[in-house]
Formats: C-alpha cells, sequence, structure tokens
C-alpha cells in the first residue's frame, strides 16, 4: 500500500505526533460515580498551581457554549454540554479540564479541584431502566426510554398461529467495543485575529462534527477548520465533539492551543461501547424447516448516549431478516438510556446482535427440526434468481449468491470430513469438537433518511460523499476525499481509481493524507463510517476523475485540432488513437490549462481540476408503509468455525475458521483480504474474550488492557479466505461493502460451534462472551 | 526522589549518544517522543498491555510505556527510527508491505521492533512460534495473519542457508 511506505517505518503522523507552537496540554476531571447531583465545583487551587493556564468547570461551559447538538432529539429536548453541569450521569463522565504546560502539570491540578458529589441512585441494567420506579437520567424526560416502537410488517399474528411450531428464545449481548489501538484526541486553536477556530483530530465524520462543534461554541461553520492526520484506527469509535469543545473553550480561555490525548483507560471508560442489550426472538415456521416469520423485542441499552441514540436500532431493523426469506416481521424497540458509558457506532453497529439472535435461533432451529444447520439455511436463503430482493422493512440485497456462498464455505471447510471426525470424539469421549455456521448480510452505506421512522420527518437524508482530483501546473497529478481513512488504504485504491481514469500509473498519483476542511472537498454526510466507501466515496473519485479527463482530452483536441474522440489519456500523455507518435504530455496540457490559457479551447476555464460528489440512487426517503433502504449495498459471507473445549477447565480453543465472502468487484483483494481477516477477529473477541462488565452501582470493572481482553496473537488462528465476485449493479464500479465484514456473524459462528461442542451437555449459549468459566458451568448445570 | 526531581540521564538512542536532564516521572515513552522528537513509537495504553511503544534496550523487547527515562543510563536504546536504515525500507519491513501486515500503522513500530528480537533469538521461527512472540503487542485491524506471514517471509529472506519458504501471498511489490 502506498501509505505503508511511511508507516512501516514509523513515519505516520498521528494526531499525538502534531504540535503547535505555545502548545498547552489538557486534562479531564471523570466523575467517580455512575449518578451523582453535583452540588458544587471549585476550581481555584487547580488554577494556582504554577504551569497552569486555563480551568473550565461544567457551568462555566454552559455558559460559555451551547449544548451538542443531538441527531435524535429528545422530546423535550435536554441539553447536553460538553462537561457535566449539575449532574454526572456515568462513571467517567468529564465534570472538569485543565490546560498546562504539559500533561503531568495538569493532572496534578486536578487533584486539586474540589467536586461535591451528592451520589444519586443509578440505573445500570436497561430492563430495569424501563420500570417507571427507575431512577431517571433526565427527570424532564419523565422516562428513559428515548424510543419504543413496534414496526410490524406483514401478517405477524395470522402466521405465528398457523405455523407449525414457533421457536421463542432470549438472547444477550455485552458491552464491548473495538477499541483502536490509538485513542481518541485532538487539538484546538483560537486566532482572535480572525475569529477561527483550528482542530487538528482523529475524529472520523469531520463533516458532521464539524456542524457539532460551529452549533456548540456558537460561530459561523465558515470561521472553523478541521484537519485529520493519520488516524491509527476508527471502527466507530472515534468521535467525541464534546472532547474538542472542550479544547476549544480551553484554548480561547488560555490564548493558546491546547492538545488533549485520551488515555486507555478514558477510552475504555467513556468513549464509545457498543449497545449492550437483550432481543427476545420469536421465529415461526414450517415443519420442513421453511422460516415463515420473525419477531423480535429489542432492548438497546444506549448508556447515557443523547447524541445517537436509536442508532444500532435502526441498523438492527435494516438487517432483520439477515439474508433469509422471511415474509413476516415484526420488530419491536426500546432505546434506553442507563448510567454508563454512551452507546455509538462500533464496527458492524448493532448487526453484530441482530445476526447473533437469528443465526443462534436458526442454530436452536435446526436442533429442535433434526435438520443439518448448513440444510436448514439453505432452505431459506435469498438465492441469485431471487435478486434484487426486497425484505419486509425494505432492505435491497441488490446482488449475490447466498447459497452458492454458504457452500462453497462447507467445501473449504470440509464440512463432512469434520462432522465425522466430531462424530468419532463423541463416541469415544476423547474430543469435544464443534463446528459453528454463521451466515450473514453485510450493508454498506447510510441513508440518513430512515430517522424518519424515529422524528416522523425529514432531517438529513441520502449517502454521499465529494472528492477532487486536481492535474497541478506541472502535470502531476492529486486527489483527495472528504473521507479520513483510518487503516483501509483510501490512497492506494484512490490512486489505483484515478490512474485508471487518466492513464497513468498509480504511483503518479498522489493522494493527501486525511482531511483539510479548507481544502479537502466535503458535505455535511463526509466521513468515515458505515463501510460507505464502496458506496459513495468511489462515485465521487471516479466522477471527478472523469471530468478531468473530459478537459484534458478537450485541450488536447484543440490543440491537435483532432476530434476528442479520436484520442485516449495512456502513458501519462493524450495519445491519438492509432497513432501513438501523436501525443500531448499531461505537463504540457496542464501549461496550457494554468499558464499559456489563450491556447485553451474557446470557452474553456483554466485551470485542471474537477470536484464531483457522488450520491448513491438507491438512498429514498421512507415510504408510506415505515419501509425504508436505512443501508444500501449487501454484500454477504458464510463463516464454518471448528472449536474443541477442554473437558476440564472450559476452554475454548478455535481449530479451524473459514470464511467466505462476497463483497462485489474487489478493488484491492489485499486490502479486502486484510479487512475479512480484521473484523473476523473483531467477531472472535466479541465472543470469546471482551466485555465492559459494570456492578450493580454502575461501577466498570474492566477499565485496562488487563481486564478488558482483546484478541492476540496467540488467541486467535489463522483465519481462512475465500470469496465470490458478484458485482453490485448499483455502485460505479460494483464494489460493495467490506469493512464490517466477519465482525457480524463472527460472534454467531463461535457461539454456535461451542454450543454444538457441549451438545452432549444439552447446553444452550444465550449470551457472551463465552468465557472458560461459563463454558465450565454450562458443562455441569445444563440444560 | 520525588517525581519532579530532575536528574540528568545518559544513554545511547539509535546509535548516538544523549544525555539530558528529566523529570523523574518522565516514562521512555515520552522521553522518546516528545524530548528527542521519535514520534514513530506509539504510544497505546501506558500500562504495558498493547505493546504498541515497543523499543530495544540493549536488544531486548521492552515497553517504553513502563520505563522511566532516568532508569535507563548507560542504555542501547533502538526505536522504529533506529530500525529503518537510511537507504530504504530493510526486509522485515518490505515483508510488512509485501504482506498487508499493516492497516492503520499504529501497531507496527512495536511490532517489528517485537519481530526484530525474535529473528535475532530465532531465525527460522513457525508461525506458532511467532504467534507466541508477538502475543504481547496487539494489533487491532488485521487479525494478525498479515503480521505473521511478513515475519515468516523476513525469516526466509533473512536466512542464506535455508531454502525460501512459500510466501503466503504474492509480494505486492518486488523486494
Amino acid at each position: 500500500m502506498k501509505e505503508d511506505v511511511r508507516l512501516v517505518a514509523g513515519r505516520g503522523r498521528f494526531i499525538d505526533d502534531l504540535a503547535r507552537p505555545r502548545m498547552l496540554h489538557a486534562a479531564m476531571l471523570r466523575s467517580p460515580h455512575a449518578h451523582a447531583r453535583i452540588a458544587a465545583v471549585d476550581a481555584r487551587a487547580a488554577l494556582a498551581l504554577p504551569g497552569v493556564f486555563a480551568v473550565l468547570t461544567g457551568p462555566e461551559a454552559a455558559s460559555l457554549s451551547g449544548p451538542l447538538r443531538p441527531l435524535i432529539p429528545t422530546s423535550p429536548a435536554v441539553p447536553d454540554f460538553c462537561l457535566a453541569v449539575d449532574r454526572a450521569r456515568y462513571v467517567g463522565e468529564p465534570v472538569a479540564a485543565v490546560a498546562a504546560v504539559d500533561r503531568a502539570t495538569a493532572e496534578d491540578a486536578l487533584e486539586r479541584i474540589r467536586v461535591d458529589y451528592e451520589p444519586l441512585p443509578a440505573v445500570v441494567d436497561p430492563e430495569a431502566a424501563i420500570g417507571l420506579d427507575s431512577p431517571l437520567l433526565y427527570p424532564e424526560l419523565g422516562t428513559n426510554v428515548v424510543w419504543h416502537d413496534t414496526l410490524t410488517y406483514g401478517d405477524v399474528d395470522g402466521v405465528m398461529a398457523r405455523a407449525d411450531g414457533v421457536l421463542r428464545e432470549r438472547f444477550t449481548i455485552q458491552r464491548y467495543a473495538s477499541t483502536p489501538l490509538e485513542t481518541f484526541g485532538g487539538i484546538a486553536e483560537y486566532d482572535p485575529g480572525t475569529d477561527v477556530f483550528e482542530f487538528w483530530t482523529n475524529d472520523q465524520r469531520p463533516g458532521l462534527t464539524i456542524a457539532s462543534l460551529a452549533g456548540a461554541l456558537g460561530v459561523p461553520q465558515s470561521r472553523i477548520r478541521l484537519a485529520c492526520p493519520d488516524i491509527g484506527g476508527g471502527f466507530g469509535n472515534k468521535r467525541r465533539p464534546a472532547y474538542l469543545v472542550i479544547c476549544a473553550l480551553l484554548a480561547r480561555k488560555a490564548g493558546r492551543p491546547v492538545k488533549w490525548i485520551e488515555d486507555r483507560i478514558e477510552n475504555l471508560t467513556a468513549l464509545m461501547h457498543a449497545c449492550n442489550g437483550v432481543m427476545d426472538v420469536e421465529l415461526a415456521y414450517r415443519a420442513d424447516g421453511t422460516v415463515l416469520a420473525l419477531g423480535v423485542r429489542d432492548i438497546a441499552d444506549e448508556g447515557k448516549n443523547l447524541l445517537t441514540p436509536t442508532q444500532h436500532n435502526l441498523i438492527k431493523l435494516g438487517n432483520i431478516a439477515n439474508g433469509y426469506r422471511i415474509p413476516a416481521i415484526r420488530y419491536e424497540a426500546w432505546s434506553v438510556l442507563t448510567n454508563k458509558c454512551p452507546s455509538g457506532a462500533n464496527r458492524g453497529i448493532g448487526k453484530p446482535f441482530m445476526c447473533f439472535a437469528v443465526e443462534r435461533a436458526m442454530a436452536l432451529l435446526a436442533r429442535r427440526l433434526d435438520l443439518d444447520p448448513a440444510e436448514l439455511r439453505l432452505r431459506n436463503l435469498v438465492t441469485a434468481e431471487q435478486m434484487p430482493y426486497t425484505t419486509p422493512p425494505g432492505a435491497q440485497y441488490d446482488s449475490g449468491d447466498y447459497p452458492a456462498t454458504l457452500r462453497r464455505a462447507l467445501e473449504r471447510f470440509d464440512y463432512a470430513g469434520w462432522r465425522a471426525q466430531q462424530a468419532r470424539g463423541r463416541e469415544d469421549g476423547s474430543r469435544l469438537l464443534g463446528i459453528g455456521i454463521a451466515t450473514s448480510v453485510e450493508p454498506a452505506g447510510t441513508n440518513l433518511a430512515s430517522y424518519e421512522i424515529i422524528t416522523g420527518r425529514r432531517g438529513a437524508s441520502g449517502s454521499a460523499e465529494a472528492a477532487m482530483v486536481r492535474v497541478e501546473p506541472d502535470g502531476t497529478v492529486r486527489a483527495s476525499i472528504g473521507d479520513p481513512s483510518s487503516g483501509q488504504g483510501y490512497e492506494t485504491v484512490i490512486a489505483q481509481i484515478v490512474a485508471d481514469e487518466l492513464g497513468l500509473s498509480p504511483d503518479a498519483v498522489h493522494v493527501d493524507r486525511g482531511f483539510d476542511s479548507t481544502t479537502t472537498p466535503w458535505l455535511y454526510l463526509s466521513g468515515n463510517y458505515s463501510n460507505k466507501f464502496s458506496v459513495t466515496d468511489v462515485g465521487a473519485v471516479v466522477g471527478a476523475a472523469a471530468r478531468v479527463r473530459d478537459k484534458l482530452l478537450r485541450i488536447a483536441a484543440h490543440r491537435l485540432e483532432i476530434d476528442a474522440a479520436d484520442l485516449e489519456l495512456r502513458d501519462g500523455a493524450a495519445v491519438v488513437k492509432g497513432a501513438p507518435d501523436r501525443r500531448l504530455a499531461l505537463a504540457e496540457l496542464a501549461r496550457t490549462a494554468y499558464a499559456d490559457v489563450l491556447g485553451l479551447p474557446p470557452g474553456e476555464e483554466p485551470g485542471l481540476e474537477a470536484r464531483h460528489a457522488h450520491q448513491n440512487p438507491l438512498a429514498q426517503p421512507i415510504d408510506a408503509d415505515r419501509r425504508v433502504r436505512s443501508q444500501l449495498v449487501f454484500s454477504n459471507a458464510a463463516h464454518c468455525c471448528l472449536v474443541e473445549v477442554d473437558r476440564r477447565t472450559g476452554f475454548v480453543k478455535i481449530l479451524k475458521y473459514v470464511v467466505v465472502h462476497d463483497c462485489g468487484r474487489e478493488m484491492n483483494p489485499l486490502i479486502v483480504e486484510g479487512m475479512v481477516h480484521g473484523s473476523t477477529v473483531h467477531g472472535i473477541g466479541a465472543a470469546l474474550l471482551e466485555e465492559f462488565r459494570y456492578d450493580e452501582a454502575g461501577q466498570l470493572l474492566t477499565s485496562t488492557f488487563m481486564d478488558y481482553l482483546k484478541p492476540t496473537s496467540s488467541d486467535v488462528p489463522d483465519v481462512e479466505v475465500d470469496h465470490l465476485e458478484h458485482p453490485s449493479p448499483f455502485t460505479p464500479l460494483g464494489a460493495k461493502g467490506v469493512g464490517e465484514g466477519g465482525a457480524i456473524p463472527g460472534p454467531a459462528a463461535v457461539a454456535n460451534a461451542v454450543e454444538d461442542a457441549l451438545a452432549p451437555f444439552g447446553a444452550v449459549i444465550r449470551s457472551l462472551p463465552i468465557t472458560p468459566e461459563r463454558v465450565w458451568r454450562l458443562m455441569r448445570t445444563a440444560p | 526522589m520525588t517525581p519532579t526531581d530532575r536528574p540528568a540521564v545518559r544513554l545511547t538512542v539509535n546509535g548516538q549518544a544523549v544525555e539530558r536532564v528529566v523529570e523523574a516521572r518522565r516514562s521512555l515513552a515520552d522521553f522518546l517522543r516528545e524530548d528527542l522528537g521519535l514520534t514513530g513509537t506509539h504510544v497505546g495504553c501506558e500500562h504495558g498491555v498493547c505493546g504498541a511503544c515497543t523499543v530495544l534496550v540493549d536488544g531486548r523487547s521492552a515497553r517504553s510505556c513502563l520505563y522511566f527515562a532516568a532508569q535507563l543510563e548507560g542504555a542501547c536504546v533502538t526505536t522504529i527510527e533506529g530500525l529503518t536504515p537510511t537507504d530504504g525500507p530493510s526486509p522485515l519491513q518490505q515483508a510488512f508491505r509485501a504482506c498487508h501486515a499493516l492497516q492503520c500503522g499504529f501497531c507496527t513500530p512495536g511490532m517489528i521492533a517485537a519481530a526484530t528480537e525474535l529473528l535475532a533469538a530465532n531465525a527460522m521461527p513457525s508461525r506458532d512460534e511467532i504467534r507466541e512472540a508477538l502475543a504481547g503487542n496487539l494489533c487491532m485491524c488485521t487479525g494478525y495473519v498479515g503480521i505473521v506471514s511478513a515475519v515468516e517471509m523476513a525469516a526466509a529472506r533473512l536466512s542464506p542457508t535455508v531454502a525460501p519458504a512459500p510466501a503466503a501471498r504474492a509480494p505486492e511489490t518486488a523486494p
């Protein structure tokens, strides 16, 4: 990859590598209570410490800035300021901040801030939070429930009543997060001369964040500059405008730039967790295994997330059918506030739990009907002939051959062979082997119009991205995009795309690192999220490059006095087809465009730069029956996992893991394979290791990497990957999403495998992570 | 000594003698990054688990977030900057690139330091031995497959006496 040249040498430029002249360093004081009234904050002693330049308390922040603007407003609206003002609502919520000459001095100063807390009862369980007698995070709302609704598509009750059987089961999922290795951070600088705020940050969604910052700071967007350097992983977690507002207020008070870099405990305690939750699943079926209806009651525990609640719910609704033909679907959603870390985007957002619940239910149904779990799936998966297929809630599976994907996985895995080995192990009691299958769909691109299901009115909508391609005056080529890469190799892929359009080698195309709002084209929708690269970003790059290509050809045609249709771009020049000696190099065409502008065709604008924003046409408003394409094109995958359970310890070892997936046209197979490997390991981590555990008082018990366990190289196998390639008819190059990949079916595949291994004990797995202790107990207490 | 005392320390960093007065509480990671400007060493957890800040101290891998700079009197410290030849990437770095052993690149300097130590001790490690040796370095992006392949490839290239191991996949660029 192009970017690897600097990264392997440690020459990347990450947020903590940047510095500004006279820069100060911030630290934040955080609530030790899950829920407490803040009676008073006294920071005078902190300000008196030598080296301290500014202190910010909650009440001050509320007077100097406005609330952060939510994507989904509550009713009535409740203000959410960058610091807790009169009430702390989770352990780790920032209540004050200090800017000092260095981080250590700033942390010393925190110890001098006195906060009078009056602890309040906390609610940490989302079902308890729904109850009428629950402590309330916002008494003015009168409830902790942000959203509760039931969406019904088809005659679910009738089908359930007439079905041969209905499988009912309850599943839960824990809190976990993708925890990028680089934590969140930013630098804020205020220039009183121009009244401009400048930000450098590893924020993944600069478009949305600029709007948040302008709103909270009360300055027009024209006076905000935001730039992103290299980003050390994102996975959805890297966004918290409140922290940037805190830095900005400190910077303005101190009259100096302020940097804040989150430490790992802050990251694990307070940045962003995937929602934990509870799902009650009802699956109606015919005796032959045909699934007839699906009912889901889903409670998403948002923690103190006032900015983006309901996001997990909506995305689950878009993925609820999980690749199956299910004619009738009901989804009852609860989005609930509790005294825990805010929930937010995390690789897959809600889809891992949705897939877990459906694929666990399918595994249990196969057992109930004594059907092979692969066969049960093959009977229900949407087939290639049925494409494009629209699910009852409105998601459109655009392309692919889901049964063929599963068959390929079974073959690669040697399914029959391992079933035979498993049977032998069970007969002679020598081994507890388990085979888990999970299939999944993986959407790309978010259509923000789907929020209308919740708000009842149109806010932001659609899915789009902007890009720029420019031939510089010396003929070299540069491109830029509003989506800052956080490890997806965009510099490499964008260079490939531009090079193809302009007839160059990818080495000849320079792609700007990161993002800079003053030079990068961008939209409110711009950012690194939702698998959107294939759906919108590629179209933006292709569109911009095509405009530049057409202009190059027009200029060359004029210069050569020939029809543009007789020219092509090749090897860095406009070349006459069939007469390769008649050519004009890009440098020569650029000279005309920028310097010798009298040589341009009549009416042609000087310069050689084009910007293009691509809007994916699949994004449409919701319809009268509340159906919507909340996400746009669908990849699919089948996972086969082989585990062995140690009878004595309950330890689960993954012996073999095969992924067969189809993300359409692969623009860069090496990147695609890396995405599949990495995302699958995220799924394995959620299945076996990772959990943010809270006690009943709302204290986080797993706040370091010693107790919040991530998969290491010795925990996971060599994930084997194979692929099918059914291009999407709805994206410019036929590519589909691949970033979330194995994070979606991974937890289900591993859980199905462990449950299969524990079949002799009659064990049922209803929750994650499947720790050795839980397995040990299942072997002794099941069923 | 109190945390804010300022002892002097003399050590060698990437082959160059360095003498500095530092706060006693200054970690080696902060010393390298902020006092010496060697920002290739990354800080991922500051509690000694993630391995992002791994450097070599007298040839052995060490977590620079757990050392105080003042402890390193007389030591030889090698960072990613010192592991990068001036005339282009090392065979290990080339192999990381060829095997797509990185995505965001934040763990890479620490991985390369840990892999350097491994290859110095074991010229032809198996995949399991590589996985064991790198188990103290977290990578959140790659799922480790490419990293293990890269170390395997580098070992094969660096061991002239042994026939090259089959590459896990075609290299992206010729070495």
